[in-house]
This record gives structure tokens, C-alpha cells and sequence, in this order.
């Protein structure tokens, strides 16, 4: 009796392996031919449409969608259509995750950009870099991204340029000395951003009377805003997302600071800010690297048509999506093929590309640098320019 | 030093508050079918969210507002308990807490399907109540009119409830069913009348909870029921889970409590620390600190 138990669960076990063993080497064989057929030069958008971070995600994906229009309507790359596959994460590293790989292993992408997050990024990068396929993130910032090794680059305006220049203003041209800096401290952009801060802040002769720890999610900041009450300080300094930061001026407000005002990194891009926030966050200042309110000879064409087809303005991510796609398709035609491993060494050579959120120069270790930094500043509910600080190459 | 320390002390009791609210329905549920009801969490973010709908798409006015959650609430915590736990009375309590969960996680997906992922903001405080004021007692001790009201409505309420459980016929029913269900029913209580009620008082003042937090914090969010539901049931398990002064109590020392940790810069751990005055308590008074003897229950 037990004999036959075990015979039978023998041969059930052969038989799933054969039906694994089958299908694999079908499908294998099938999307073999697919890329071999190459209707399609398949782009993966890696990012977050539902989620604590759905605006970053939902805008880079349209200034993506926008660029692919554009290139297939002038006869697309290489003469083949560029598609872009779209994910929702969710804001979820584990599902982020399961989402390169199905990029890699099912969909045969031949790059992947995102996510806009350093966070993501991190998880994902070793995925794709394992696997020699190019992810390009449009939008994370922190530190020890393009690290990770040879596949993955990075486009947007970077913290270490950045914090700096917005601290140096701060402290020397507002004269803000005595500052108040709050980190989220499980967020990996915000804990790499409050570093950034701190030692610009020292640099520059800045003070940093307080120092808070929040959390991404927390709705109940009223301990924190307390302790930096009884400090006083000339500014609060926030290097974590437009939620929190919209919540906290709310609270500091509430508790009768009534004229001090949040800076901060591109975290504090969206209109979320301002609507969780209200009128508390009049006077907040971010950088960012494109700014739809001051359009330059580059940018104004853009902005125009991006308009027409979304019926709104374009943002950071918005120009950071459409620029990302226009990158690695320029990279492409100059390698003259789609194939990662091929196409990785001419994106890398990339130099002085003249994109919509600035210019774009990769170094050796695939950091960008970008040209110029945009001050903002929240007037009357939205972003208004404030100063245009040049980056200096080094 | 001083003026900090009393001004976290205010915005401790004022977040307690809300705990010990919501930390009610727990342990009146608890009191009477013995089951942690884990959907309660989820039915404070209906309340919040049904407050916010009656302020800004029917512009009630905000006290209409919040008697509505509490009444939308208050039927919706009865259907819950007829549909997800009243078929499983006599079954084992093991399956009623699965129900629970389950219904939890219904919840609090039904509310993401409907209102999105994002954090939506309650309006403005002065829109749709007063603007908010800090006020001086006394030397650098603050404390802002909103937080007075937060803590004299959770006040007013607990107020209202103990009258209620200890003087009227309902309420006495109440606690005779909690002392032994099978001969308060054998008195001619009825019993399920009884449950009905108790979910339907406990699910409306997690509705006021929501409510107030929406307009304290200004935020509310789909998935905001889970960590304040955990932590309304720590607080009812500090004080003792069946105890309502203890739950009053429960709430009010964790809210104090996370206050002081965020205070002296301990911000990061502030959940942690919560759950571990949980832990303490169990290992050193399992009852909690106004629970009385455990009774079996037969």
C-alpha cells in the first residue's frame, strides 16, 4: 500500500516536470521568434500608477508614451516601432521586483526605464543588470544607484548637485542660518538627501538647531513639529515626499509657526503637495531640473505639445520620461541595433544630449551631470521660478 | 523644557484620545462574544471617509457630518456582525477571528477600488469649523483649540457611554450578557439584540475616531484603519480587553506614551515602542491594568 503511494507520487512528480520541461522550451521557442521577428522595440516603464508614489510613476509613463509617438510617427528606430510595456508596482518593492523580471524573461525588453524612485531602483537594478539589460531610471536621486553595475544609468538632476546649490542660497542669499532638518527615515532617498543637506548646510556656515525622524505613511507629525518649536528655527529643511511634507507644514502651521517655510529635494514635485498642504505650503522651496512655468528655447516646443495631447502642464517627471526614451533611442541608432549588450556602450558615450529637462552629459561611472538647476517656489498653489543656478562641470 | 513637555503631554492626550475611541469597540465586542473584532480598524476609515463625503460632495455641515458617520457606521458594524460573525457564533472562536481578518482586508480593498491609493485631504479646518488657535495656560504651555475639541468630544462621548452602560435597561443588559451570555439569555435577555447593540455603539464612536483623526490630521486613507486598528487594540489590551474604563485609559497612555517617545528623539521607534508596552504589560499583568481576573468561560 505505502509502496504504491510513493510509486504514484513518483510518477505524478515525473509527469509535472515533463509539462514544466514542455512548456518551458515552447514558450522559450516562441518569444525566441518574437525577437527574431522584431516587430517591436519593447521599452519597459517600470514605476508606480496607483501608489504613495502614483504621480511620479503616472507622469514619467506619459512623457514616455509621448516620446514613443513621436519616434514611431518620424518611422520609429532602426525602421521598427518602439513599444512601451507598461507595470504598476504599487510602491512595492517585492512587486517591483516580479515586474523586471517579467520585463526580462516574458516581454523581451530592451530596456527598462525607471523606476523614478531611488528606493525601487535599488531593488530592481541588480535584476536587470544580472540579466544585461539597460535600466535607465528617470528620477532617482540618492546615492550608490548607477553602482550597481555596467546596465544601469540614470537621468535627472542629481541630489549631490543639486542639495548643495539650493542649501548655498538658503543660508548665504536668504540668510536662513538656523535650520530644521527632517529626514523619513524609511525612505532611502530621503535618508541619502538629509546627508547631502547636512554637510552643505555645515559647509555653508548653516546651523542645524533640530533634527526629526518621520516616517513615509505617518499622518500624525504633531510630536515632531513640537519639539521643532521649541527650537525656533529659520527654516525647515525636509528631504523626504510631497506627502509628508504637505502634512507637516499643515501641523506646523496648526501649531502657530506661521511664517516659515519647507525646503526641500524634487521630492516635493507634485501637485499633492499643495493640495494635502493648502495655503501651509506657500513659500516652499524645491530644485528641480525642468521647469513648465519658465520655458526655455528647448523646452517650449515641448511644453506646447505636451499640452495639446495631456491638456495640462508637463512636469519633472513628465520632461524626465519623454527624455529617458529619446536617450536610449539615440543610443540605439548610433550603435545601429536594440540589443542591451550592444547599445549599453554607445548610451554610456552619451554627451551634451540636448533633452527637455536639460542637457545630459554621462560621466565614466554613468552619472549624469545635468544643466542648469531650477529654484521653485509654491505661489499661489503652484511652482513659480525663483532663481536658475548653472552646474559647473568639474 | 517644561513648555515641550506639556505640549507633547497635550498632543499625547489628544492622539490618545482617538486611540481610546476606537479602542472601545474593541473591548466591548471582546466583552460580550469574546471575539477581537479585526475589522474595527477598517470600519474608523469608513467612518473617516464617510465624513469627509458629507463635508465636501453634500456640504453638510461638519457636526451633520459626524453624526452621519456615526449612524452610517453604526448600521454597517450591525450588518457586519450579521452577515460575518452571527452565522459562526457556535462555531470555534478561531473561525469568527478568520472572519474577521477577512472582512478587514474587504474592507480596506473595497475603500482602495473606490477612493484610490492616494491620501486624500480633509478641507481646511477653518472652512469647516474654526481657525485654529494655539492658546497659553500658562508659561510657554500651548495647546490649540482643535486639540481641545478633539479631547472634549472623545470626552463627552466616553461620558455619554459609561451613563449609558451603567444606568439604563440596555446597558445593564449589556453587562449582564458580558458576565455569562448562556443565563443572561436564560433571564429573557435577548442576546442577539443585545450583540447588535454593542456593535452598533462600538462601530459608532470608531466613526467618530475616524472622523475626528480626518479633521485632526487632515488626511485620511484607505489603508489608515490597519496601524490605528492595531493600536486602538493594544490600547485595549493595556487596559485590560473588557474593561471600558480601561480602554479609555489603554488609549490615552499609548497616545501619551508614543508622544514622549517622538519627544525625546526617538521618533523612528515610536510604533515599536507602542507594541512594546503591549509586551510588557502581557509579561508582567496579563489582564491588563484594569482587567479583572480571567473567568473561564464555559
Amino acid at each position: 500500500m505505502f509502496k504504491h503511494k510513493q510509486l504514484f507520487v513518483l510518477v505524478a512528480l515525473l509527469l509535472v516536470a515533463f509539462i514544466v520541461v514542455g512548456c518551458g522550451g515552447k514558450s522559450a521557442e516562441k518569444s525566441g521568434e518574437q525577437t527574431a521577428a522584431g516587430d517591436a522595440i519593447k521599452i519597459g516603464f517600470l514605476g508606480d500608477l496607483t501608489g504613495d508614489t502614483a504621480s511620479y510613476g503616472k507622469n514619467t509613463l506619459e512623457g514616455m508614451k509621448m516620446a514613443a509617438e513621436k519616434l514611431n510617427a518620424a518611422g520609429g528606430v532602426l525602421g521598427k516601432k518602439v513599444e512601451i510595456v507598461e507595470a504598476d508596482h504599487r510602491y512595492d518593492k517585492a512587486e517591483a521586483a516580479n515586474i523586471v523580471q517579467k520585463f526580462i524573461n516574458e516581454d523581451k525588453v530592451s530596456a527598462i526605464v525607471g523606476d523614478p524612485t531611488t528606493g525601487i531602483t535599488k531593488a530592481t537594478a541588480p535584476i536587470s543588470n544580472g540579466a544585461g539589460v539597460v535600466q535607465l531610471s528617470a528620477g532617482s536621486t540618492g546615492p550608490d544607484v548607477v553602482e550597481i553595475g555596467p546596465y544601469i544609468f540614470r537621468n535627472t538632476l542629481l541630489d549631490s548637485v543639486g542639495g548643495p546649490a539650493t542649501m548655498d542660497y538658503i543660508i548665504n542669499d536668504l540668510g536662513w542660518k538656523k535650520v530644521a532638518l527632517i529626514t523619513s527615515v524609511n525612505n532611502d532617498f530621503s535618508v541619502g538627501l538629509s546627508k547631502i543637506f547636512k554637510d552643505a548646510i555645515l559647509a555653508n556656515g548653516g546651523e542645524i538647531v533640530v533634527e526629526e525622524s518621520v516616517q513615509d505613511g505617518d499622518t500624525d507629525f504633531s510630536g515632531q513639529v513640537s519639539n521643532i518649536k521649541a527650537k525656533n528655527p529659520d527654516v525647515i529643511v525636509f528631504s523626504g515626499y510631497y506627502t509628508e511634507g504637505g502634512l507637516i507644514m499643515k501641523e506646523v502651521r496648526k501649531q502657530g509657526m506661521q511664517d516659515i517655510v519647507m525646503v526641500g529635494g524634487d521630492g516635493l514635485q507634485s501637485p499633492t503637495f499643495w493640495e494635502l498642504g493648502g495655503q501651509a505650503v506657500e513659500g516652499s522651496i524645491s530644485y528641480c531640473g525642468f521647469s513648465p512655468e519658465q520655458p526655455t528655447d528647448e523646452t517650449a516646443k515641448f511644453i506646447e505639445e505636451f499640452k495639446a495631447k495631456y491638456n495640462k502642464d508637463p512636469d519633472l517627471f513628465d520632461a524626465q520620461g519623454y527624455d529617458a526614451v529619446n536617450i536610449i533611442a539615440a543610443a540605439m541608432e548610433k550603435a545601429k541595433s536594440a540589443d542591451p549588450k550592444v547599445f549599453r556602450d554607445a548610451l554610456a558615450q552619451t554627451k551634451d544630449f540636448p533633452g527637455v529637462s536639460g542637457v545630459t552629459t554621462f560621466r565614466e561611472n554613468r552619472e549624469p551631470i545635468k544643466s542648469p538647476v531650477y529654484l521653485l517656489q509654491v505661489k499661489d498653489q503652484k511652482w513659480s521660478l525663483l532663481k536658475k543656478v548653472p552646474v559647473k562641470m568639474d | 523644557m517644561l513648555s515641550n513637555f506639556f505640549v507633547q503631554l497635550m498632543n499625547g492626550i489628544a492622539l490618545g484620545s482617538t486611540y481610546a475611541l476606537i479602542a472601545l469597540g474593541y473591548t466591548m465586542v471582546y466583552g460580550i462574544i469574546l471575539l477581537i473584532n479585526f475589522a474595527h480598524g477598517e470600519i474608523f476609515m469608513s467612518g473617516a471617509f464617510v465624513g469627509l463625503i458629507l463635508v465636501t460632495v453634500f456640504h453638510v455641515h461638519i457636526i451633520i457630518a459626524f453624526l452621519g458617520a456615526m449612524l452610517f457606521c453604526m448600521i454597517m458594524g450591525v450588518i457586519i456582525e450579521k452577515i460575518a460573525y452571527k452565522p459562526l457564533r457556535r462555531s470555534t472562536r478561531l473561525a469568527a477571528l478568520i472572519s474577521a481578518i477577512g472582512v478587514s482586508i474587504f474592507l480596506s480593498n473595497l475603500a482602495n477600488l473606490i477612493f484610490g491609493a492616494n491620501p486624500t485631504s480633509y478641507p481646511p479646518t477653518k472652512e469647516i469649523l474654526f481657525p485654529v488657535k494655539s492658546f497659553e495656560l500658562f508659561a510657554g504651555a500651548q495647546v490649540t483649540n482643535l486639540q481641545i475639541l478633539i479631547i472634549a468630544t472623545s470626552a463627552i462621548l466616553m461620558i455619554i457611554l459609561q451613563y449609558f452602560i451603567k444606568n439604563t435597561r440596555i446597558g445593564k443588559a449589556m453587562r449582564a450578557t458580558s458576565q455569562d451570555y448562556d443565563t443572561a439569555a436564560l433571564m429573557g435577555i435577548n442576546v442577539n439584540k443585545i450583540i447588535s447593540y454593542t456593535f452598533a455603539i462600538g462601530s459608532s464612536l470608531a466613526a467618530a475616531g475616524g472622523v475626528l483623526v480626518g479633521i485632526y490630521f487632515g488626511v485620511v486613507k484607505y489603508n489608515m484603519g490597519t496601524l490605528v486598528g492595531l493600536k486602538a487594540f493594544t490600547a485595549a489590551v493595556l487596559g485590560g480587553i473588557g474593561s471600558i474604563p480601561g480602554a479609555m485609559f489603554g488609549g490615552i497612555a499609548l497616545g501619551i506614551g508614543e508622544m514622549f517617545a517622538v519627544a525625546i528623539g526617538l521618533s523612528s521607534y515610536r510604533d515599536a515602542i507602542a507594541f512594546g508596552i503591549l509586551i510588557i504589560v502581557l509579561l508582567v499583568k496579563p489582564t491588563g491594568l484594569f482587567g479583572t481576573e480571567i473567568q473561564k468561560k464555559v
